[in-house]
């Protein structure tokens, strides 16, 4: 029997619960055979985290949630739940107490505020919330605003855009957003998004050297081809798989970026691509390794969220954040007399 | 999939640059599908895109880098100006901040490309008549005054698109014929594949193909 609850309602239309519109080609008698064992798990899940939260709102770390998020967060505990494994509860309680809206009565570079709003009209433009006038947009341009405001160092950075956007969709609530983004920003991810992208540049070459270690056929076989890693992984790890990857998809590896860090967008790269590693090797040009590459994220694979995620949390137990620092300082030791813009 | 050994003869690398928001994406997909895309995602490091054109009798795959445009990618983008044969210099005719900027760009490309790269200046979004911020013959003059070629185009309409490409990678396979692009060169942004074993070498046939474009 299957289960419908309200909230997926919309799931025979050719809008997703999220708001977005579905691509022209969509599978739905894929999706719907997905979904139907989806929605189980789902019911499932939610009783179990109904019991969690009512014996005590304090969520504390420790192998039974760490299971739990792995398993994926309802979306009506989602942003809840995020705001406290993330630590941006903490962030908030250490801050002074409105310091959204003292953000947004700031004053930024004309710049800045253009590059903000150059990138309004180009946010998810298929999605039916982010349509001129729905008000969505409005309240993406002020947390990016904010966010620009608090971080001078950061500023906009394009990506930001997708991130504060889902944020907004999944938490429907603008100061929310700005808590996690901020969190993710300043305090869980490397330096990806100031003018220099350090961090980011550092992250691409940790993934390089982790696909080394991990499939040298495959290493070799980009080698080879001369295709940087940059053009493959960049987007990836720039917009924590957001604009990537299926809505649902993002939100799991989301659950555990907010919990765990950096470990899990190394994880999932290095799983989808170790699933489609022999097509990859049987692509002898240039071409059509990049035409494989991008086609990737949108194979059914992905979309099946909780299999995917499973793969993801059990292939790859390695890499750990102690691990992520040791190559990340390596890394930065080695090109220390090198530009890193050199990377990789 | 695979198409017999090689259906074209050369392979000429290019890279587009420019401001973000000025419809470099856009131009790319007009060009490779003969669309507009008005819901363009904004580009993200790099992007990639190939077509195959006859220029001279020659086929001609052209590999393309779509970089970019916010400035601080460029740390990750400039890596992809090495070796490029043509450089798509694009601004927006409707917003003068995106021409002040070219200068810049300019700059990176003489710094990070070499001497016989062919440097195409564009003028997106032409079909916006009404917003126009950047005169034609100022344009013009500047495209002059730094030996580039230039067009005004739009990625709406389709209009010139189809040239600033074509005319570049002519340009390119002139100075091939000329000698003054080095085939051998590491860097030139050109591969020569002979499309049959044993026959075309450039200078073989180049009598017969001299261009008049
Ligand atoms: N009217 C009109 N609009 C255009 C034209 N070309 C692009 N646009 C619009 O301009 C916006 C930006 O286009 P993109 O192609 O994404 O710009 P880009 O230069 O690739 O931007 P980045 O990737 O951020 O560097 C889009 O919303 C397009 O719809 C054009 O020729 N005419
Ligand atoms: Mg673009």
């Amino acid at each position: 029997m299957r289960v419908i609850n309200t909230r997926f309602n919309l799931k025979y239309d050719n809008v997703d619960e999220y708001g977005f519109m579905r691509p022209e080609n969509f599978d739905y008698e894929r999706y719907e055979k997905f979904m139907s064992s989806y929605l189980v798990i789902l019911v499932n899940r939610s009783k179990k985290w109904d019991k969690l939260m009512k014996k005590g709102k304090r969520l504390q770390r420790g192998l039974v949630l760490k299971r739990y998020v792995k398993k994926g967060i309802p979306s009506s505990y989602r942003a809840q739940v995020w705001m406290k494994i993330s630590g941006a509860n903490e962030l908030q309680i250490h801050q002074e107490s409105d310091l959204y809206n003292t953000r947004l009565n700031s004053v930024l570079d004309s710049d800045v505020v253009q590059a903000i709003r150059t990138d309004l009209p180009r946010t998810f433009p298929d999605n039916i919330y982010f349509i001129p006038l729905e008000g969505s947009q409005e309240q993406l341009y002020r947390i990016l605003f904010a966010y620009a405001a608090d971080n001078k160092n950061v500023g906009y950075c394009q990506g930001l855009n997708y991130i504060a956007g889902l944020l907004l969709l999944v938490t429907k609530d603008e100061e929310i957003s700005f808590w996690l983004l901020k969190v993710l920003v300043d305090n869980i991810l490397p330096d990806y998004y100031s003018r220099k992208m350090t961090g980011l540049m550092i992250d691409i070459e940790v993934f390089a050297r982790l696909t080394k270690s991990k499939m040298p056929d495959l290493y070799r076989h980009v080698k080879s081809l001369n295709i940087p890693w940059s053009l493959l992984i960049m987007k990836w790890f720039v917009c924590l798989y957001a604009e990537v990857f299926p809505t649902e998809t993002v939100l799991r590896i989301w659950d555990c970026l907010f919990y765990e860090h950096s470990p899990i967008l190394f994880k999932v790269g290095i799983t989808l691509i170790n699933y489609f590693r022999k097509t990859l090797l049987g692509c002898d040009n240039f071409t059509s390794f990049i035409e494989v590459f991008k086609k990737m994220p949108l194979d059914i694979f992905v979309l099946d969220c909780h299999y995917f995620m499973k793969r993801v949390n059990s292939e790859n137990k390695s890499i750990t954040n102690a691990l992520l620092q040791k190559l990340r300082k390596e890394i930065k030791s080695e090109k220390k007399n090198y530009e890193l813009n050199q990377l990789p | 999939m695979s198409a017999p050994p090689y259906s074209y003869s050369y392979i000429f690398k290019y890279i587009i640059i420019g401001d973000m928001g000025v419809g470099k994406s856009c131009l790319l997909h007009q060009f490779t599908e003969k669309k507009f895309m008005s819901d363009c995602p904004h580009t993200i490091g790099v992007e990639f895109g190939t077509r195959i054109i006859e220029v001279c009798g020659q086929q001609i795959k052209l590999q393309i880098w779509d970089t970019a445009g916010q400035e601080r990618f460029r740390a990750v983008t400039r890596s992809y100006y090495r070796g490029a044969a043509g450089a798509l210099m694009v601004y927006d005719t409707t917003r003068r901040s995106t021409y002040n900027h070219l200068s810049s760009w300019l700059t990176d490309t003489r710094n990070l490309t070499n001497s016989s790269t062919v440097i195409f200046l564009i003028g997106n979004k032409s079909d916006l008549k009404d917003q126009r911020d950047v005169a034609y013959e100022e344009a013009k003059q500047f495209a002059d005054e730094n030996g580039l070629m230039f067009v005004e185009a739009s990625a709406k309409t389709g209009d010139n698109v189809e040239e600033a490409f074509v005319e570049t990678a002519k340009k390119i396979f002139q100075r091939i014929q000329d000698g003054r692009l080095d085939l051998n060169a590491t860097e030139s942004g050109v591969q020569h594949k002979p499309s049959q074993p044993g026959r075309t070498t450039l200078t073989d046939q180049s009598p017969k193909n001299t261009c008049t474009c």
